[in-house]
Parts: structure tokens; C-alpha cells; sequence
């Protein structure tokens, strides 16, 4: 059994894994996870952002070229569209197990609520996969669709932005941070999504043994020192949002971000996720290396991977109004084996779709 | 088109739970959900403390935070003012719980009353199961079960969607009381029209000063407390230094 069909075997098997935890949410109900009516977002949510966050931060490297005319990132631009693709439908995994109802969604359309941002972020997501289909069958096909890449790049905006509207319109829960999130979710979505990409092509090019090119090789040595600078900027307002939110205000609501300041989410979106890579990719020596490339942009994707969990957790640990009879001040949270088996599967299916393009499409091939 | 509204006289209260019984037993509620609930608080320093008592429940709010960011419009207002609930457009997203500031909305993480569908018997031989109750009374799920509040909502609902208080919106259409209205052996719990100047809750509102919980918050509820009570007196004086 050769590498590729051992890694598909694995894929698979998490593939397994993820059938049978729908199958056991939908048939015992949602108490297979860390239900309580407090800890109403868990880790399924949380996994969801992350993906949903990387596609659009993927959608904004899509866009340098197509958009921005920085032709020289053309030789990447169809592994980040399909890797886009695969990415998304890791989150769509996620999303559905954390719907109750998921056959609901049909109301979306025949019941529309213009007035919430979930259902704006239904039909933004809608339009973005078609779109985004569409803008890989053209660079498949040999061309870049100007007009497609726009349009991905404006949804991309829409769809980060709209999380930080559908949390920012919580008045309930300020230590979702409001509007500052419609800002901060772009912003770290771009940072994933870089250290998609860059953490892809590079496995990708440690596994087939391929020499870079000087000019590629000096494309991803801007791109490794670009992304070390977004985490760095990152990392700048994620310390204010401390102060501000966790040590500054004196708003009983913000308890809830007090106790994740210092948790360990906490810790390894910060010293991990963001000190680390802007470190590790700031120095030349190191970012000149693939090791290091991999290093900065796998620990950039766990530190996001926890970020998320810890924002999430931030808005719910606390209990409002009557939830807090009986409950403590802050309510602890441990995620099931099915909640991991929810992100593991949305990892299993991302992985698998971006294996099989990896093997069948050519991701290598610069468009016209 | 009348607008409910609730007075909750705080001073008439005792706290006796009538209220959670009854509801519970109006909408087939099943355990662990509190449609009906309380907040309690205890205040002072040792030995000057006092217990106090909330009654509360979904507050119907004229701008409710549940309704505006349900994608599906699950969560609705009737022109009553009533802040309903449809399960078959519930995606089960829990976005309303998330908006929610009172904490009222509960989620069927499992299909409801489980613990009536055991067969095992509390003493073997003694007791009947609860599976066994159920039957003998007839019941669907429960052995209380109403039928009557399947009229607008699924009498018992399914797992996977939200639920919470309908301010008995299916006796309120036939000119009946809330349930835990009706039940309240003190009184203390007033229904009626805001947009009636004569109704009972209008006078009392008049009378003494309400307050409603959250108001910063902006929801506008449409749950009123009034008057608290205190039977403690103190003799008169200034303090000191």
C-alpha cells in the first residue's frame, strides 16, 4: 500500500467516525455533547468558525491577483481556490451538526428574516460556494475569471464581517466583543488562511520532493513574511481586546472573557497561534526554511483553531437571568468525544477533498 | 387587537412554585425545562441577610432580541404581543438562546419526559414503572398530558428545536387566564390588555412604581413587578461615623 492510498485509508476512517456521530446526534439527540442550556455554543460551533474564517481569509490571497493585479501570485492561485472549496465544506460539516434541525434550513427561503445576520450569512454562504465552484471550473478550464474573483473577494468580506454582526448584535452577551469582531474576524481569517496555503503547498512540495524555483521560492518567502506580520498586527489587538475586555471594564457581562483571559485556549491562541509564528517568520534564517514555513503556519492554525473555541466559550460560560439559578458564576466546559469526532470529521472531509484535487486536478497548473 | 402584558406583585408572592407546577403541567413541559422559573438572591452581611424571590418567565418583549435574529422567523410575535414559537421552521441553532438576555428559552438536547418511558419499576413489585403510569392514565409521554396545548403548539415537542413560555397563548385565545395566572393561590400574577386603559394591569401600573428586568437592555418587556416585600422594620436613625 503506497503513501497517498494509506493517508486516503486514514481519511476515511474519520470519514467513518464523523457517519457515525451524525448518526448518534440525530437519533439520542444533541445530549451526546456538553449540553447544558448554558454552554449553548460549543466546540462544533467554534470548529465551524474556524473553517468558515480560513475560506475567507483564502478567498482574500485568491484575491491578489485577480483583484489587487499582483500577477506574480497567479502560480498559486488555483491550489488556494480548491483548497477554499475543501475548507468550506469542512465547515459546512460542522454548521449542519450544530443545527438541532437541520432540515429546517429550508425556511431560510420560504421564511426569510432579512432582519437577522444568520440568515444573511445562509444566503452569503449559498452564493459563496456556487461562486466559488464556478471560479475553479474557469481556472480548471485554463482562465481566471476577473469578474468571479471580484465577486469571491466581496462575498469573502460579507461573510467574515456578517459573523462579527451576527455576535456584535448580542446585547445580551458584550463579552462577545460586538462590533470589534466584524473587523477581527477578516483580520484572522486572513492570517488562517494564509497559514493554509503556505502549510499546504509546503507538505505538498516536501512530499513530492520538488525543488522550489528561485522566483517561487521567493514568492513564498513574502508570503511566509506577510503572514508573520498579519499575526504580529493580530496579536496587537487581541492584547487590547484583553485590557479592554478582560481587565479594564468593570461590566459584570464581561466576566464571562475574564475567566477565558489566562485559560488555556487562551494561551495557545496567543503565545502559539500569534507571538510564535510572527516570531519564527520575522527572522530570516528561519523563515528561509520549509521546516520553519511549516512550523510558523501549523502553529498559526492551532492557535486559531483554540481562538476560536476560547471567543465562543467567552460569550456562553457565563449563565444569564434565570439560567444562573442553581448553575455557579462560571460554568466549565469539557467537550464530549463526539464533539471532538464533529471537528475531526469536518477535518477528515476538508482533508479528503483537498487530497483527492492534490491527486486528480493538477493544483500545480498556473491559468492563463 | 389587545397587547398582554403581566403584573407580578412581588409583596402578594410567597413563593410557592404553583406557578412552575401549573405551567408544567399546562404545556407538558418536560424536566429540566422551566418555562416558569424564579431568581433568587440573597443580600446583606451575616446576620443582616435577607432571602428574595423573582418569579419570571419569558417576558414577551416588544423589541425582542429572540425574534429579530431568528433566521427562519421559528420565533415570531402575534399582534396580541405575544412572543410565540413554530418547531417546524426551528433549525435548532440556539441563536435565540444566545440573544436572549432573561435566560428563558430552553433547547430539547433529547427527545422529551425519557424518564417516563422506563419499564423498571422504583420497587420491583411495589411500584408501577413510569412507563406503566403513563398508560394507566392515558397519557401521551406523560401522565399529565394535556391535550389541549397541542391547539397551537406540538403538545409535546421534538427534540432538535427550542421551546419556552407561550403566555398560554392557546387558553388566551379562548378567553381563559395563563395557566400559572389562574393557579397563583395569592394572587400576585395580573393578565391583561396594555392597550386598555381600564384593564387591571393598567391600574396597577398607575398605582405603584414598576420595574421590569434588564431595562437597559432596551427589549421593553412585558413582565411588570411591583411592590417587594418586607415585613422587617428598623428604628429610626441617621447612621454613624
Amino acid at each position: 500500500m503506497n503513501r497517498y492510498n494509506l493517508w486516503i485509508g486514514l481519511l476515511g476512517l474519520g470519514i467513518l467516525l464523523g457517519l457515525w456521530t451524525t448518526f448518534k446526534v440525530y437519533s439520542v439527540g444533541f445530549a451526546v455533547y456538553a449540553k447544558t442550556d448554558v454552554l449553548v455554543w460549543t466546540l462544533p460551533l467554534s470548529t465551524y468558525i474556524f473553517f468558515s474564517l480560513t475560506s475567507a481569509g483564502l478567498a482574500f490571497v485568491s484575491s491578489f491577483p485577480v483583484v489587487f493585479g499582483i500577477k506574480r501570485y497567479e502560480v498559486i492561485e488555483k491550489r488556494t481556490v480548491y483548497l477554499e472549496i475543501a475548507v468550506l465544506l469542512g465547515s459546512f460539516v460542522c454548521l449542519i451538526l450544530h443545527l438541532g434541525a437541520p432540515l429546517n434550513v429550508i425556511y431560510i427561503l420560504l421564511s426569510p428574516n432579512p432582519a437577522s445576520p444568520l440568515w444573511w450569512l445562509a444566503v452569503l454562504y449559498g452564493a459563496y460556494f456556487v461562486l466559488l465552484l464556478s471560479a475553479f471550473w474557469r481556472i480548471h478550464t485554463g482562465s481566471i475569471s476577473k469578474t468571479l474573483g471580484m465577486l469571491v473577494f466581496i462575498i469573502a468580506i460579507f461573510t467574515s464581517t456578517t459573523l462579527g454582526w451576527l455576535l456584535g448584535m448580542t446585547d445580551a452577551r458584550p463579552s462577545l466583543n460586538a462590533s470589534f469582531f466584524s473587523f477581527y474576524f477578516p483580520l484572522t481569517g486572513l492570517a488562517s488562511g494564509m497559514a493554509a496555503l503556505l502549510l499546504f503547498t509546503m507538505i505538498y512540495n516536501y512530499l513530492t520532493n520538488q525543488s522550489l524555483t528561485a522566483d517561487r521560492d521567493a514568492l513564498f518567502n513574502e508570503f511566509a513574511r506577510l503572514m508573520g506580520i498579519v499575526a504580529g498586527v493580530i496579536g496587537v489587538l487581541f492584547l487590547w481586546r484583553t485590557v479592554s475586555g478582560g481587565i479594564s471594564s468593570t461590566a459584570v457581562e464581561y466576566q464571562a472573557f475574564k475567566h477565558m483571559v489566562g485559560s488555556i485556549p487562551y494561551n495557545i491562541e496567543f503565545w502559539l497561534g500569534l507571538v510564535a509564528p510572527t516570531v519564527l517568520m520575522l527572522v530570516p534564517k528561519i523563515r528561509a526554511t520549509v521546516g520553519g514555513k511549516i512550523t510558523a503556519s501549523a502553529l498559526l492554525l492551532v492557535g486559531m483553531f483554540a481562538g476560536r473555541l476560547e471567543f465562543v466559550l467567552s460569550g456562553v460560560v457565563r449563565p444569564l437571568g434565570q439560567m444562573a439559578e442553581g448553575r455557579p458564576e462560571i460554568v466549565s466546559y469539557m467537550p464530549t468525544v463526539y464533539e471532538v469526532f464533529v471537528a475531526l470529521f469536518g477535518f477528515a472531509v476538508m482533508l479528503l477533498v483537498y487530497s483527492i484535487g492534490e491527486r486528480y486536478l493538477k493544483l500545480e497548473a498556473v491559468p492563463d | 387587537m389587545p397587547r398582554y402584558a403581566m403584573v407580578i406583585d412581588l409583596r402578594r408572592c410567597v413563593g410557592c412554585g404553583s406557578c412552575s407546577i401549573s405551567c408544567r403541567n399546562e404545556n407538558n413541559v418536560a424536566e429540566g425545562f422551566y418555562w416558569s422559573h424564579k431568581i433568587t438572591e440573597t443580600s446583606g452581611t451575616f446576620p443582616n441577610v435577607r432571602y428574595h424571590y423573582i418569579p419570571t418567565l419569558c417576558n414577551h418583549c416588544e423589541n425582542p432580541p429572540c425574534v429579530r435574529g431568528c433566521p427562519t422567523r421559528a420565533m415570531h410575535k402575534l399582534d396580541n404581543g405575544i412572543t410565540m414559537h413554530d418547531p417546524d421552521k426551528c433549525i435548532g441553532c440556539r441563536y435565540c438562546m444566545i440573544n436572549c438576555p432573561y435566560g428563558v428559552i430552553y433547547f430539547n438536547w433529547k427527545n422529551a419526559h425519557a424518564s417516563w418511558k422506563d419499564n423498571k419499576a422504583v420497587i420491583p413489585n411495589v411500584t408501577s414503572s413510569p412507563a406503566e403510569e403513563v398508560r394507566k392514565n392515558g397519557g401521551k409521554g406523560v401522565p399529565y398530558f394535556n391535550p389541549e396545548r397541542g391547539a397551537t403548539l406540538p403538545d409535546i415537542r421534538p427534540k432538535g428545536v427550542v421551546e419556552k413560555c407561550t403566555f398560554c397563548d392557546h387558553r388566551v385565545s379562548r378567553d381563559k387566564l395563563p395557566r400559572c395566572v389562574e393557579a397563583c393561590p395569592a394572587d400576585a400574577r395580573v393578565f391583561g390588555d396594555l392597550d386598555d386603559p381600564k384593564s387591571e394591569v393598567n391600574q396597577l401600573l398607575g398605582k405603584f412604581r414598576p420595574f421590569r428586568l434588564k431595562e437597559a437592555v432596551g427589549t421593553e418587556p412585558a413582565v411588570y413587578y411591583i411592590r417587594d416585600f418586607s415585613s422587617a422594620g428598623y428604628p429610626r436613625t441617621k447612621g454613624g461615623v
